[in-house]
């Protein structure tokens, strides 16, 4: 299609990524939007592509002490202690009023041991109105001495492995990036069963109030995000498309349409916006908004189109 | 953004208009940032301090701000005329106690202490406003290092005047007022007898943890404007967790910022 004829007609935003078909490629990111209907009246959440919901394990939990975050240049460090209303309760009351709406529902869940996960997942399949499930491998398995799930292969590939066989729904695998080589651990999940890997969590940091010389968060160490964490999540998700057969939902200090780009130029085929939705609730819908008028201007007919552009040699 | 009033160092009044935005409740507040800066990554919660119907249906509110860092500079550094993100009315007033014992809404009985450490005057502000327009009686204590952290003094004397209350001061150099701590006197008044029924606070977290301490001592009920780290203001990010005394957490932006006195854990 010639420029003239694309920007009359208006460009296809849809994407699908693996099983799953999204109307455009911008979803929020599991802790950063609560579970989407709480705000209903900040933002449309009819325009998203998808909605991730708050990780949530089999019974509710309080999170972590105050300080719980604190700003840095660019961004922030979060130690929520993911805190959430337990899986029973998101099926009960939240899902009814989210399941008819256009975005697609994923549910976050994470565990401290693999029989959690399984069970999440038991839980959940039944559910029509949920369209995936993604797995917060970011956290310590109590039973193999505190090492996250995500950090060593076979455990992953055997975590997932197990919840495979718990749930038909499609299976997002959630890649921590304080790993060496994140594509190794997308491989394992592939490996174990994964139809879809997301990259990235957060990156753990900390910081020190130096007025009373001690750490600012209660427990230390955080989680970075936010627009100082881009550059370093674009490379995970440039060598994991590239190295992984599997689609790739890229997550990372996405707040401009320019960094939506990137994330398509360098192979995924989705993303999702989580600090920047602190800043302004309507960023989703924003990029949704700003990417269809780029697509239109630059007369590029779709989605597909950009993804792993950058990656294919010259 | 309507004008920026630059008032004694630190301190800073902004008037901004707001084309769709609720009139706020004592004790509410928005999200705010400088215009047009990457820098802070995070908006700033600010109490609405005051607020006027525009003719054109907008609202025009005040913000009353003292520059510590980043987000305060940033905003202490607008120009008029410039557009900055306002998201608001945020959160929870003062509302149980205020309204149902000494209530602005008119029905409670008995006279209010507001009691305000330095800039924490700003979240009690409107709750001022409102006392007065309901013919509620209130003392007004105001605290401070020194006379230009009493920044509202006038403002505060006159409302309370209004309502045959007054406005006590104090600074920790005796540059105004008495010399020492706010709670002096207002303990003092407490045990003279004042009548009060009511405590409500907005200041530094020792200042409030005091006056719980004060009002449980004598049996007086009240609400605190409470302060954490925000990363939203809109329940979002689970960041702003207030520690209760029942050992659960609260959200500041969402079941606050207005705590009752004795359900926080100071
Ligand atoms: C509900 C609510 C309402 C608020 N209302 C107002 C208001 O009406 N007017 C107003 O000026 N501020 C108000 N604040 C505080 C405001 O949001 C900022 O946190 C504060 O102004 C500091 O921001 P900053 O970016 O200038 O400093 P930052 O760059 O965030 O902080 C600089 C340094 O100062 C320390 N610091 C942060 N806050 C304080 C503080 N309050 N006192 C002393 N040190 C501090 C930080 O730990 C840091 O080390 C309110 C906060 C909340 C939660
Ligand atoms: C406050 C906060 C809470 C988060 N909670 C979760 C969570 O419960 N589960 C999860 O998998 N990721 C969680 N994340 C990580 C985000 O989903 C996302 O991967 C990360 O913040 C990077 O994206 P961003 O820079 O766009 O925020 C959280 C992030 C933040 C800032
Ligand atoms: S500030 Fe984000 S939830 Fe309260």
């Amino acid at each position: 299609m010639s420029g003239d004829a694309a920007r009359r007609s208006s460009p296809d935003l849809s994407t699908r990524v693996g099983p799953l078909r999204l109307q455009n490629p911008i979803l929020t990111a599991s802790g950063t939007f609560g579970y989407g209907l709480e705000f209903a009246d900040r933002a449309d959440l009819h325009r998203l592509g998808g909605l991730v919901t708050k990780g949530l394990s089999l019974e509710p939990l309080a999170g972590n002490p105050p300080v719980r975050i604190a700003e840095t240049r660019g961004g922030m460090l979060n130690s929520i202690g993911l805190q959430n209303i337990g899986v029973d309760r998101f099926l009960s009351d939240v899902l009814p009023g989210l399941k008819d709406l256009p975005p697609k529902v994923i549910v976050n869940l994470f565990g401290y041991a693999q029989d959690e996960y399984v069970r999440l997942a038991e839980r959940v399949d039944p559910y029509e109105g949920v369209a995936a499930v993604e797995l917060n491998v970011s956290c310590p398995n109590v039973s193999k001495g505190g090492i996250e799930f995500g950090h060593d292969p076979e455990i992953l590939a055997g975590l997932v492995r197990r919840v495979r066989s718990a749930t038909g729904k499609p299976i997002v695998v959630k890649l921590s990036p304080n790993v060496t080589s994140p594509q190794d651990l997308g491989r394992a999940a592939k490996d174990g069963g994964a139809d879809i890997l997301s990259a990235v969590n957060t990156f753990v940091g900390m910081a020190i109030d130096t007025a009373t010389m001690r750490p600012v968060l209660s427990t230390v160490r955080g989680g970075l995000s936010g627009p100082a964490i881009k550059p370093l999540a674009l490379r995970i998700v440039f060598d994991v498309a590239r190295e992984v057969d599997l689609p790739v939902i890229g997550i990372g200090g996405i707040e401009t349409v320019d960094d939506v780009l990137e994330f398509l130029l360098a192979g995924a085929s989705a993303v999702q916006v989580g600090t920047a939705l602190f800043r302004d609730p309507r960023t989703a819908e924003r990029l949704v908004d700003g990417l269809r008028e780029r697509l239109r201007t630059g007369g590029i007919p779709s989605v597909d189109s950009l993804i792993g552009a950058a990656a294919r040699p010259e | 953004m309507l004008d920026v009033q630059a008032l004694p160092l630190p301190y800073f009044l902004l008037r901004v208009r707001v084309a769709a935005m609720e009139p706020a409740e004592p004790g509410q507040f928005v999200m705010v940032a400088g215009a047009n800066r990457p820098e802070p990554y995070l908006r700033r919660a600010f109490s609405v301090y005051d607020q006027e119907a525009a003719a054109d249906g907008s609202l025009v509110i005040s913000l009353l701000g003292k520059v510590i860092g980043r987000g305060t500079e940033a905003l202490a550094a607008c120009l008029p005329g410039e557009r900055i993100p306002v998201l608001g009315p945020l959160g929870r007033g003062f509302h149980s106690v205020a309204s149902r014992i000494s209530g602005y809404d008119g029905s409670g009985s008995g006279r209010a202490a507001l009691v305000a450490g330095g800039i924490g005057s700003a979240g009690l502000g409107l709750l001022a406003q409102a006392l007065a327009r309901a013919g509620r009686s209130f003392d007004f204590f105001y605290g401070g290092r020194s006379a230009e952290d009493l920044v509202e003094a006038e403002t505060f004397r006159r409302l309370s005047e209004r309502t045959g209350g007054r406005l006590v001061k104090t600074t920790e150099d005796g540059s105004a007022g008495e010399r020492g701590l706010i709670t002096v006197p207002l303990k003092a008044g407490l045990r003279a007898g004042a009548g009060y029924t009511t405590v409500c606070t907005c200041g530094p977290h020792g200042l409030m943890a005091a006056v719980a301490g004060i009002a449980a001592a004598s049996g007086v009920v009240g609400e605190a404007a409470t302060e954490t780290p925000m990363g939203c203001g809109y329940g979002a990010c689970l960041g702003c967790a207030v520690t209760l005394k029942n050992g659960g957490y609260a959200l500041c932006c969402r079941q606050g910022p207005v705590f009752r006195l004795d359900e926080v854990a100071w």
